[in-house]
């Protein structure tokens, strides 16, 4: 802790050492700006970040425009089949090459001087080239700023940091956790359709954090599902299941349970069977009694598998919606929200699928609503002055034990309603945001989460 | 027009020359009778207003290229509601749970351009037309303007017009509102 050079970091984030292993988190980090422009230098700069799914890009040529930071990236599946991303940022003048969201391009063209480039991202056209350069220009040298690149299951991720462990690693293990939203079947899944996207006065890290677990929301937040008849569990039942966490890394996962639920229940049958061929027997032991699951992959990408049907009093169905927290400035974010659906499910599974998402999800979202409405209102109020020398209340399961048994990678409680793994996410943010540029991020730092009692 | 032009309709856009003035009329007072409903929160009348088969979508709108096939996605939905998921909706904001609408949000329906002809099905019209949609909420001053084209079906049965099918174009790919709360 002593090699952390804190000088730009605000007084209320520095005292998160000592105040985040005592169960305190300030409510100024939710909407600051100090805290945005650190994040963009330090958090978003070196994390590994969600960029695509890969079925969005299927074919040659297919591109999507996505963001690190407050970067445009370019992520295009090149003529050869590969995935590339690249800087959206010509190299002659810095113009946006690309301007629609997604489609499919063999070249990308700047509408400034006429600068073309491949979608390999290579140099392949500058006007005038003998005239004006008399070859003094090495095209080789001037394509488009590539992104390093990785996959999962699917996901594309990118980095800006060319020193960024592998992936893999960075992942640390939670990719146990990410097969139950990513392998519904042996061929994964693919989005339903482009994602619904649009913006809201709220704190990314708000959305990050409930979406690894907050079950302790729901009945509160969402009443009116128990209300209208929609849920499986009661409120007696609704905390039951576990929370898991991959310490100094930040992911972390809520498994609701409830008493008595068949195994699978609420996965058409098609998709149990998938499961089953795609899943270890470690993976099906933790996930087949699940009601729900809910997770996030650090920084701000988040998953959750529910059931819920059309109308109330109905059996329900589970869908899997993958969502990105965007920052775009001091407590806003633009919202990206898919539907995942099993790629090997019939067409009409899938189209029941997505309409029971949309009514749960999206803006319009009966879930999603109200969830904005609380996310939005804190926000605002921990953007208050007052609010950097306030501290939040974290101390659920602060002198909890792990779980010996549990056959997953990570640390698991029980029950899953508990605070455990926020502090690890605000832990691992904490630091990033407190490591400098230029030095590593070593995860062996984080403050652990929890203290069992000696 | 004196020269003999057409006015410059594009494919597929409705004319409303041959709607008789009357049906015209009934169709408009019906459509901003709805909207008074919608602004003054009367849901439960309003969603009465939809038939028993009515489907309701807002699809997603994509920033593309001019030359692309679409922009108005083909799979993509914010919102895909039959009368019955409608109802829901209506039944949740009527819970003292529905925190999103509690204030409840100002709104109002501005509806222009309104263009009809005649539906697939005797009795039935293809309506298209404008609305812009304020929302104010709390004691902030911010507030949002949606903007978009309906293209409604409207049925006439024994009760007046009822809206068999509405589809809602949105004219932003990214929504500047934090929640659709309230019906466009």
């Amino acid at each position: 802790m002593q090699t952390v050079n804190t000088a730009s970091v605000p007084e209320f984030v520095q005292r998160m050492w000592h105040t985040l292993p005592e169960g305190r988190v300030p409510a100024k980090i939710f909407n600051d700006p100090a805290v945005y422009e650190l994040e963009k230098e330090r958090l978003f700069s070196r994390a590994w970040c969600f960029l695509a799914h890969e079925s969005e890009v299927p074919h040659p040529g297919d591109y999507v425009l996505r963001w690190i930071g407050d970067n445009s990236i370019i992520v295009v599946r090149d003529e050869h089949g590969e995935i590339r991303a690249h800087h959206n940022r010509c190299t002659h003048r810095g113009n946006q090459v690309c301007k629609a969201e997604m489609g499919n391009a063999s070249h990308f063209r700047c509408s400034y001087h006429g600068w073309t480039f491949k979608n390999t991202g290579d140099l392949i056209g500058v006007p005038y080239y003998r005239e004006v350069y008399r070859e003094s220009l090495r095209k080789g040298e001037w394509g488009l700023k590539p992104v390093r690149i990785d996959t999962y299951a699917g996901l594309i991720f990118g980095t800006l940091d060319p020193e960024a462990e592998p992936l893999d690693e960075y992942l640390g293990g939670f990719q146990f956790y990410l097969d139950f939203f990513l392998k519904p079947g042996p061929n994964g899944t693919e989005v339903y359709g482009p994602p619904e996207r649009w913006v809201a006065d709220t704190d990314w890290k708000i959305c990050a954090e409930n979406f690894g677990g907050d079950g302790y929301h729901t009945p509160v937040t969402h009443q009116f599902g128990f209300q209208l008849g929609f849920y499986p569990s009661s409120g007696k039942t609704h905390f039951m299941g576990y929370a898991v966490h991959i310490p100094g890394r930040g992911h972390l996962i809520g498994i609701g349970h409830t008493p008595g639920l068949p195994p699978f229940v609420g996965f058409p049958e098609e998709v149990v069977e998938g499961m089953q061929q795609a899943l270890s027997p470690e993976q099906i032991e933790v996930f087949s009694p699940a009601r729900m699951s809910v997770g996030t992959v650090f920084p701000n990408l988040s998953f959750l598998i529910q059931p819920f049907s059309l109308t109330p009093k109905q059996p329900g169905l589970k869908f899997c919606t993958m969502r990105l927290w965007h920052p775009r400035g001091p407590g806003k974010i633009e919202m990206f929200s898919w539907c995942l659906v099993p790629k090997d499910a019939p067409q009409s599974v899938k189209d029941e699928l997505y309409r029971i998402y949309n009514l749960a999800f999206g803006p319009a979202g009966t879930f999603e609503q109200d969830d904005f409405e609380n996310w939005t209102n804190l926000s605002r109020q921990n953007g208050a002055s007052s609010a950097a020398d306030f501290d939040l209340a974290y101390f659920q399961g602060l002198d909890w034990e792990p779980l010996k048994d549990h056959p997953g990678p990570g640390l698991a409680f029980t029950p899953y309603v508990t605070e455990i793994g926020f502090r690890n996410l605000w832990g691992t943010w904490l630091n990033y945001v407190s490591t400098p540029p230029g030095e590593r991020v070593d995860p062996s730092r984080v403050p652990p989460a929890f203290h069992p009692p000696q | 027009m004196e020269t003999g032009a057409q006015p410059r309709t594009p494919p597929g856009v409705p004319r409303t020359a041959e709607i008789p003035p009357e049906v015209r009329e009934s169709i408009t007072d019906f459509l901003y009778y709805e909207a008074d409903l919608l602004d003054e929160r009367h849901y439960e009348e309003w969603v009465e207003l939809f038939t028993d088969d009515a489907r309701y979508e807002v699809p997603v709108r994509v920033t593309r290229e001019k030359k692309a096939e679409w922009d108005v996605s083909p799979t993509a939905r914010i919102i895909d509601d039959s009368k019955e998921m409608l109802q829901v909706r209506v039944a949740r904001l009527n819970t003292e749970y529905a925190w999103a609408e509690d204030p409840p949000s100002r709104v109002r329906h501005f509806i222009t351009n309104i263009r009809i002809h005649p539906g697939d099905t005797e009795g039935e019209y293809a309506v298209r037309y404008n609305v812009l949609i304020y929302r104010s909420r709390g004691e902030l001053p911010r507030y949002e303007v949606l903007s978009g084209q309906r293209r409604d079906v409207l049925r006439e049965t024994p009760d007046g017009w009822r809206i068999a099918y509405r589809q809602v174009i949105l004219d932003q790919s990214v929504l500047a509102t934090y929640n659709l709360s309230y019906f466009v």
